[in-house]
């Protein structure tokens, strides 16, 4: 199957049939979690599987159009009910299984209440996640979660094979938002078809070697993105299927704890391909020495994605400088833009020059905390659009700073029963994306974001859970109101790269400084026992000093664009004078 | 816990949170004062995993709290 083809697939079931004919058997395998490759599979012998996956849904009782919520790792279990799912007509919806530090209750409830908004009925996920839904009196989410050894233990039933309309939901993937729980954003068949494709056509566009790589299906491409990301699910999994690359996949873990895995997977084949948002490039920076990778050969490593956050110059500049002496080629950084409203891919490097900046137009960007310098995200893919407007939705003039509109086949068919949320994100066909940027010569660069959430190591956190916790942090004092935002932390040195982090700010009538501190701690343990995750600064102002709307809203990115500029009036500097 | 093995979660600890060693107490909270964001918690069991030449599952970070914890961790993954 390739990007000349006549008649390009236009369902993911005819994608993945296709994908996995003999003709085009390419395989899929596993590194363990110290990197080690497991046995690869042939396409067509996965294909098998994920039918007969389909057919256990079916036996389960699965009917068509009904979300399965996914809460596996990375596996052949997740793959076989996920595309299993697809091929059942069902939808299937992948969630982070709940892991890192603390408790996680609040992970584990916003599962909860995202399942409850699918209005789903099933939850394929570990046993042991129904032991703590119950003993957090989550009952119906405890109720809904099923074994799926017990899936695997069923009799596959026929499943139909009615065609599937290009315009129908083909998959849920989840978004945060700011407000709420995570949405779920319906792709349809056409937008799960197109995007892949879009997407290789790109990565091929300005590289003869890689792309007669793709089509004689010699080129590989090794993933440890979670599939419950877009970038992970759409931009490598699907992406290899439609090209029939040859894929390795991890867990995100086995970077996370071996980020030398990574490299010397990429290094292990002769032309490959892999993507990774900013921090991962960052991560291996910070500890990984090129000695330390002796015969790892990178110079294969045709296609280094990046995108999913801000793209830091520093970081590229410094991973290439790093690795060149393993072979590694600057120009092989190729920036992106997407987002999972978008299928995926909204824009992608072409050009095949490496990392290309431009600064950020005076005022234009919106929080001060923005970037001064911002990459080069390409044109837009196939058949794709992109806008940049005023509020009032006018197009700005070329180079100006607004909102990213994108209109094409992979924008998303709305969020799974939440109309209001979809009315606002889509009009006239063009969905508004909330990022800022400017156009320059037919190509995106980002200039920050309109969207109240905070993006920290590539993973969007949604403001008012850590305002909630903040707020109903008691420690004795008398705490009022809270606004949450990332930044890239005050003072942080440039060099460094450090990409953003969550800041809490706290309005409160306290002004005794041991008291404050014992809030302080009680805000951070709750935070970080919720959530996981550190605060990089804990700040405390007067009642009423927060940015608020006439409707007495917080306004978050006011209050982050004065955090960063100093003009944000710190208790603690009040109470010295 | 041998002393070693003591010894050895500290030194990790202090590498993996970048915070001095003869700083961390067996009280403080992983996150909120060692600023263990879930990349960092993935590396400490990982370094962990290493030095003790043990395999230790996925799900065994949820839970753990304080140093306290992480010591006692390492006591069951020995």
């Amino acid at each position: 199957m390739h990007l000349l083809e006549e008649s390009p697939p236009t369902t993911l079931p005819d994608l993945l049939r296709r994908a996995c004919a003999p003709a085009h058997a390419k395989t899929i395998g596993l590194l363990d979690g110290r990197g080690r490759r497991g046995e690869p599979r042939p396409w067509a012998d996965f294909l098998r599987d994920a039918e007969d996956a389909a057919g256990r849904l079916v036996a389960l009782g699965v009917e068509p159009g009904e979300p399965v919520l996914l809460g596996l790792g990375t596996g052949f279990e997740f793959l076989e009910l996920w595309f299993g799912a697809v091929l059942a007509g069902a939808l299937p919806v992948a969630a982070a299984p709940p892991g890192g530090m603390g408790a996680n209750d609040l992970v584990l409830r916003r599962l909860a209440a995202v399942f409850e908004r699918l209005g789903g009925r099933r939850v394929v996920a570990a046993p042991a996640l129904a032991e703590t839904a119950r003993a957090q009196g989550l009952d119906a989410f405890a109720d809904a979660i099923v074994d799926p050894s017990d899936v695997a233990a069923l009799a596959p039933r026929p499943i139909s094979d009615a065609p599937r309309d290009p315009d129908d939901v083909a998959f849920l993937q989840l978004t945060s938002g700011s407000t709420g729980v995570p949405r779920a954003v319906r792709i349809s068949h056409a937008g799960a078809a197109h995007n892949p494709r879009a997407m290789i056509a790109a990565v091929a566009a300005c590289d003869r070697r890689l792309a007669a790589g793709l089509r004689e299906g010699r080129a590989s491409c090794v993933s440890w993105l979670p599939l419950h990301h877009d970038m992970g699910l759409v931009g490598l999994l699907l992406s290899s299927l439609a090209v029939g690359a040859e894929l390795w996949l991890s867990a995100p873990r086995t970077f996370l704890g071996r980020p030398q895995t990574w490299l010397q997977n990429l290094g292990a084949a002769e032309l490959t391909v892999s993507a990774a948002p900013n921090f991962a490039y960052q991560t291996c920076v910070e500890r990984l020495e090129a000695p330390g990778l002796a015969g790892v050969d990178l110079s294969g490593w045709r296609a280094a994605l990046c995108g999913a956050e801000m793209i830091r110059p520093e970081t590229l500049h410094a991973f290439a400088e790093r690795f060149g002496s393993l072979g590694f080629d600057a120009t092989a950084f190729r920036p992106c833009y997407g987002l999972a409203e978008g299928t995926l891919a909204v824009t992608f490097d072409t050009r095949g020059e490496g990392l290309r900046t431009a600064p950020v137009p005076a005022g234009g960007a919106h929080d001060a905390a923005g970037p001064r310098e911002t990459a080069c995200l390409g044109a837009p893919v196939l058949d794709t659009e992109v806008a940049v407007v005023a509020p009032d939705g006018s197009p700005v003039p070329e180079g100006a700073v607004g909102e990213v509109r994108v209109k094409g086949p992979g924008v998303f068919l709305g969020y799974h029963n939440d109309p209001e949320e979809t009315a606002a994100a889509l009009g006239g066909g063009w969905l508004r994306t909330g990022d800022l940027g400017f156009l320059r010569a037919g190509e995106l660069y980002l200039a920050g974001r309109t969207k109240d959430i905070l993006l920290v190591n590539g993973q969007n956190l949604m403001p008012h859970e850590l305002e909630w916790l903040a707020e109903s942090a008691s420690g004795g004092g008398g705490v009022t109101r809270a606004g949450a935002f990332s930044t890239v932390p005050a003072g942080a040195d440039a060099s460094a790269a450090e990409g953003e982090k969550a800041v809490v700010v706290i309005e409160t009538g306290e002004t005794d400084a041991a008291v404050l501190g014992k809030i302080e701690r009680e805000v951070r343990v709750d935070v970080g026992r919720a959530l996981g995750i550190p605060l990089a600064d804990c700040v405390f102002v007067r009642r009423g000093r927060l940015p608020k709307t006439t409707s007495g809203k917080v306004q978050r990115r006011e209050l982050a664009r004065r955090y960063a500029t100093g003009e944000l009036e710190r208790l603690e500097s009040e109470m010295s004078e | 816990m041998t002393a070693d093995r003591r010894d050895t979660v500290l030194e990790v600890l202090a590498l993996v949170s970048g915070h001095e060693r003869d700083a961390i107490t067996d009280d403080q909270d992983l996150v909120a004062d060692l600023g263990l964001d879930s990349p960092k918690a993935v590396r400490l069991l990982v370094e962990l995993e290493e030095r003790f030449d043990v395999e230790i599952p996925d799900d065994a970070a949820s839970g753990l709290s304080t140093v306290a914890d992480l010591l006692r961790l390492a006591e069951t993954y020995g």
